[in-house]
């Protein structure tokens, strides 16, 4: 107590330097708190998406061929036989195929471009979304190719507005549908931009027979798969099966290049985590750096503090002071110097922090996410005591070792 | 009571030894006035320095109240300083920034275990040193005479044994410097041991004995009957 008092004092003695000194702390500390909120910001956002169904999905497609845009299409396209087979992989919890086109969608007094999905009972499960009335696709909807359709949330309130859909008819290519069930609405992970709740789905075998029709080479054909594994751990090996399946129904050997692609969530979104991190310790260290520079500069002053004070010192020791006390009074002073310097530098960072969240919005979205957290605040301003310690003993160190005679004769 | 036996100290200066002390044997009884006398580089700066625990000899023994202090380590040293000793300097050595109250607290700041009157016993030092209305006063606010009373009071505060004095007077005017040396006088008749080191002989007249130093020894040794009278 007695000492943090002697700190203050002989800080507040000398302010236009103090106040300079700290500067150096401010400014490390400031970025450092910085940095590091807005690195965990950035790694929360990509964890957060990892969240539920992702973190267990892979999703297959094929390669598209290279060339203009309107002339690519697949390689070769997926059939009803692989979604089988892949429904039968052991730890495979959901596995949905979709077929999808966008096709002109009537109910009386509206007429409109709508996405239809082909599909079957497990897209539901494979997109973690649920229904608010009727029911979904059946395996029998897909047997007999029925003619009924399931409305996304959006679509279901452009069609129908608050009348009861279910029942209802809708006329997709001019071919009637019973409506059996409506969406409840769904927050995609990321928008592509357009509305994802606008879209009806429709048995898989319905949509070639009568909407989208079939592929002129392949028979059955499926656009893309979602696979869902039971946990992120059966997704390794779910890889593999899927991998071997595709092979042998294209008659790839293991050392041929897939003409398919299949992406994990889970690796993709850990993948760019670990590139976050190391965007997180490159940012950090500008801070570190920052601080180190500011560490120079306290040990320069505190040195300039020791030599300015040798009859000081030097007296203190001819009164009873011994070594200890004098380098725990110099000691002190260099951290009371860094821990208000880290107090205003934490307090500029969160500044700096919320600054660069807000300067980001675009409408009302935050691109830049930032998370204060206390043990962020404690790293930063334990780091600005650490280089207290560090760069304020060597000078308290040298004023404690001093020889009090010649101290006391110093000019 | 203090008693140096064959005290040698030699420092190298520019490649040349310079005996500063060579074979001091001094013994001054508890309550004595002892001032050390002569020019300088005579070795008594030295020889204070000894006595304070300050500084080392080559070879030889100080014993102060019984106790051997060139075998004492740093800590032991500081707390012997603390306890047992009280400095005066020429140049006064108050800190600049403390009041005259601060500045003669901090002794006791170093006491362990630590002293839970040192307010009240600095008050008194001061009072007793005459100060008792400049106490909130910074150095600078205080005249030479008046520092140099704050210094002994802070020499004073810790209730030392012996009281080294090293040319309290020479940055003093005279009439300033015989009040000085009057309150000195003062406290060595209520019983405190004093070693004053002066080159002015009208200020080593004060003092009940005179030992006169020359190249690092002790070259005469009297007892000063005038201040006996």
């Amino acid at each position: 107590m007695k000492l943090l008092k002697l700190a203050l004092n002989s800080l507040l003695e000398r302010k236009m330097r103090s106040l300079l000194t700290m500067l150096g702390i401010i400014i490390g500390v400031a970025a450092v708190y910085a940095m590091l909120v807005i690195g965990n910001g950035a790694k929360d956002q990509i964890m957060d998406s990892l969240g539920g169904i992702n973190s267990r999905s892979i999703s297959l497609s094929p390669n598209w061929t290279r060339g203009r845009a309107s002339n690519r299409k697949p390689y070769r396209r997926f059939t009803e036989s692989d979604v089988d087979q892949i429904r039968d992989i052991r730890g495979a919890e959901a596995v949905s195929g979709l077929v999808s086109s966008s096709e002109s969608v009537v109910v009386p007094g509206t007429d409109s471009q709508t996405d239809i999905r082909g599909t079957d009972q497990d897209y539901l499960t494979a997109n973690d979304m649920s229904l608010i009335s009727g029911r979904g696709l059946v395996p029998a909807d897909l047997e007999f190719s029925r003619t009924v359709a399931v409305l996304g949330s959006s679509t279901a309130e452009r069609l129908f507005g608050k009348s009861y859909p279910i029942g209802a008819t809708v006329v997709i290519k001019r071919i009637p549908f019973e409506v059996v069930g409506v969406l409840d609405k769904y927050e995609a992970q990321w928008s592509r931009g357009n509305d994802e709740n606008d879209f009806i789905m429709i048995p898989r075998s319905t949509m070639r027979a009568r909407i989208s029709g079939d592929d002129w080479l392949v028979k059955n054909k499926v656009d893309n798969i979602q696979v869902v594994g039971e946990t992120t751990e059966s997704l390794t090996f779910i890889e593999t099966e899927v991998d071997s399946i595709l092979r042998r129904s294209r008659n790839l050997s293991a050392a041929d290049a897939p003409d398919f692609r299949i992406f994990n969530f889970s690796a993709n979104r850990q993948q760019r985590a670990q590139g976050q991190q190391m965007f997180t310790i490159l940012l950090a260290s500008i801070g570190v750096i920052t601080l180190i520079v500011g560490g120079v500069g306290v040990m320069n002053i505190m040195l300039v503090s020791v030599a300015e004070r040798t009859r000081e010192i030097g007296l203190r020791m001819s009164v009873g002071a011994r070594g200890s006390d004098i380098l725990l009074q110099f000691l002190v002073e260099a951290l009371v110097l860094c821990a208000i310097g880290g107090a205003i530098g934490l307090a500029l960072g969160y500044g700096a922090g919320e600054f660069a969240e807000r300067s980001s919005n675009v409408g009302n979205e935050a691109v830049l996410k930032i998370r204060h957290s206390a043990p962020t605040a404690m790293l930063a301003f334990g780091s600005a005591l650490f280089t207290g310690v560090v760069f304020g003993f060597l000078p308290a160190r040298r004023a404690s070792r001093l020889n009090p005679v010649e101290a006391l004769r110093h000019e | 009571m203090i008693v140096t036996r064959n005290l040698r100290k030699t420092y190298l200066l520019g490649g040349q030894e310079i005996h500063a002390l060579d074979g001091v044997d001094l013994t001054v009884p508890e309550g004595q006035f002892l001032a050390v006398i002569g020019s300088s580089g005579s070795g008594k700066s030295t020889l204070m320095n000894m006595l304070g625990g300050l500084d080392k000899p080559d070879t030889g023994e100080v014993e102060i109240n019984g106790q051997n202090i060139v075998k004492l380590g740093l800590r032991r040293l500081a707390r012997f300083r603390n306890e047992t000793l009280g400095f005066v300097f020429q140049s006064f050595q108050l800190l600049p920034r403390q009041t005259a109250l601060g500045n003669v607290t901090l002794p006791l700041t170093y006491r362990r275990p630590s002293e839970p009157n040192a307010k009240d016993a600095a008050q008194a030092a001061l009072e007793d040193v005459g100060l008792g209305d400049r106490m909130l006063n910074k150095p600078t606010q205080l005249s030479g005479g008046q520092q140099q009373r704050v210094a002994i009071a802070r020499a004073l505060v810790g209730k030392p044994k012996l009281l080294l004095a090293d040319e309290p007077t020479g940055a003093l005017d005279s009439k300033t410097s015989d009040s000085i040396m009057a309150l000195l006088v003062r406290l060595s008749r209520e019983g405190l041991t004093i070693v004053l080191i002066t080159h002015d002989h009208e200020v080593a007249n004060y003092a009940d004995r005179i030992v006169t130093m020359r190249d690092g020894r002790i070259v005469e040794d009297v007892i000063n009957e005038k201040a006996a009278a």
